[in-house]
């Protein structure tokens, strides 16, 4: 974080530029027929993600303070550089696996690849001291839903590469739009990790918790019985979600046999006209 | 280690997340894919949900994300059976089979040419017959026609 005076300011288009070239990376991988744009599309997002890397994790800034733009680099911000590592492997092995995830063309390397997107996500709660999540994230995700998904798949899959797998709804669009989702969030995130434009002097009120006083983690989310906190804050506090998402759980399996085992078949077109759908 | 860094890079991470699978729920076409890629949304809400727990020191966010795992949950449950059925009744994945529930006065959607497969289907030689065929005795045919169904 830049401790800057009034005046500063912090350019923005070098996020919006990252999210860009990773939109536009993303395009490109997407399956659009037999146009490939493999290598071209995975440079772009590797240069996105770098980028993006660069100014969020290593804290590069480009601001105009006075006529003259200036840039400002401020090194890993975690901690020790371990740390970095660390959290930089299980992000990349995150997006890595998550693009992986939405650009295969077979479902069931789609299926794998989100796996380890599990795995990462799961490193990633590990890293910051919910071991619970970490593990119940691998099983309950990985380890039930995502075989679910893969046993639907093999039962469902025709063979070879269905031709609805290698085309996509609108891939510039669809491309286009989460650029601008993802660049808005980390606009107004940096934004708000900036100093504010206040007069010297004042508090500053450009964040949420920023107090005075040092926050005793140790004692709260770090705690060395972890699973004992978080169980009994789980059946104190918040008992009655806890009884909400069992009745959820069983009414859940309770549609989904009612919805399996209804026999009532439709007629419809698609299966008629063989394999061409008219709406 | 900067507090305000790791929830500002988690937070990154997690719009990354939610970004990449809404791009894969509006742009593929497969059903199964496509709920892959909402759980995949979750996951980037979870991961910020985390993050906030830990830089407000209290376990709130943990316990809500226990929460969407439970949702989630439910929510593959009921989609998988949806799916199956969605494939009994027309033999594919493809969400374009449905578009008959889109809105009025809505042109239909046709796919204008359809890719060549990369990968076609292969042609396996084929054994000529050789010798007799022994006549079966009708039992026997029976329980062949039998197991050609089981």
């Amino acid at each position: 974080m830049i401790d800057g005076g009034a005046g500063m300011i912090v350019a923005q288009w070098p996020l919006a530029l990252a999210t860009l070239l990773f939109a536009a990376g993303l395009w490109l991988l997407l399956p659009r027929g037999g146009r490939s744009g493999r290598q071209a599309g995975t440079g772009l997002v590797a240069a996105g993600l770098a980028l993006l890397t660069l100014l969020v994790h290593f804290g590069l800034t480009f601001y105009r303070n006075g006529p003259s733009p200036q840039w400002k680099f401020a090194g890993p911000l975690l901690g020790s550089w371990a740390e970095d590592v660390v959290f930089l492997a299980l992000a990349a092995l995150t997006v890595g696996s998550a693009v992986c995830t939405v650009t295969f063309r077979s479902p069931v390397y789609c299926a794998i690849w989100f796996a380890l997107t599990l795995l990462g996500v799961g490193g990633l709660f590990m890293y910051q001291g919910s071991q619970f999540l970490g593990v119940a994230t691998v099983v309950v995700y990985a380890g039930a839903i995502l075989v679910t998904f893969l046993f639907v798949l093999m039962l469902a899959q025709p063979e070879g590469h269905a031709f609805y797998d290698r085309v996509s709804w609108e891939a510039a669009l669809s491309a286009f739009a989460g650029a601008v989702m993802v660049g808005v969030l980390t606009m107004a995130l940096s934004q708000a990790m900036q100093p504010s434009q206040v007069a010297e002097g004042q508090p500053t009120p450009r964040f949420w918790l920023e107090t005075d006083q040092p926050v005793d983690r140790a004692a709260g989310v770090l705690n060395p019985e972890h699973v004992a906190s978080l169980g009994g804050r789980l059946f104190s506090t918040h008992l009655i979600a806890i009884e909400v998402a069992g009745t959820l759980l069983l009414v859940a399996l309770v549609g989904a046999v009612a919805i399996v085992s209804s026999t009532r078949r439709l007629d419809h077109p698609a299966r008629s006209v063989g394999g061409r759908a008219h709406g | 280690m900067g507090e305000v860094q790791l929830l500002h890079n988690y937070l990154v991470v997690g719009a990354l997340l939610f970004g990449i699978g809404l791009v894969g729920l509006l742009a593929r076409r497969n059903m199964i894919v496509m709920f892959l890629c909402a759980e995949m949304m979750l996951q980037g809400v979870s991961l910020s949900l985390v993050a906030w727990g830990r830089y407000h020191n209290n376990f709130d966010g943990q316990v809500l994300v226990i929460v969407i795992l439970t949702v989630a949950a439910c929510e593959a449950a009921t989609a998988l059976a949806l799916v199956l059925m969605l494939y009994h009744h027309t033999d594919r994945l493809d969400i374009a089979d449905w578009q008959s529930l889109r809105e009025a006065n809505q042109p239909a959607f046709i796919d204008e040419e359809l890719p060549a497969d990369i990968h076609p289907k292969p042609e396996w030689p084929e054994l000529t017959p050789a010798g007799r065929e022994a006549p079966l005795s009708p039992e026997k045919q029976d329980e062949l026609r039998h197991r050609l169904h089981v």
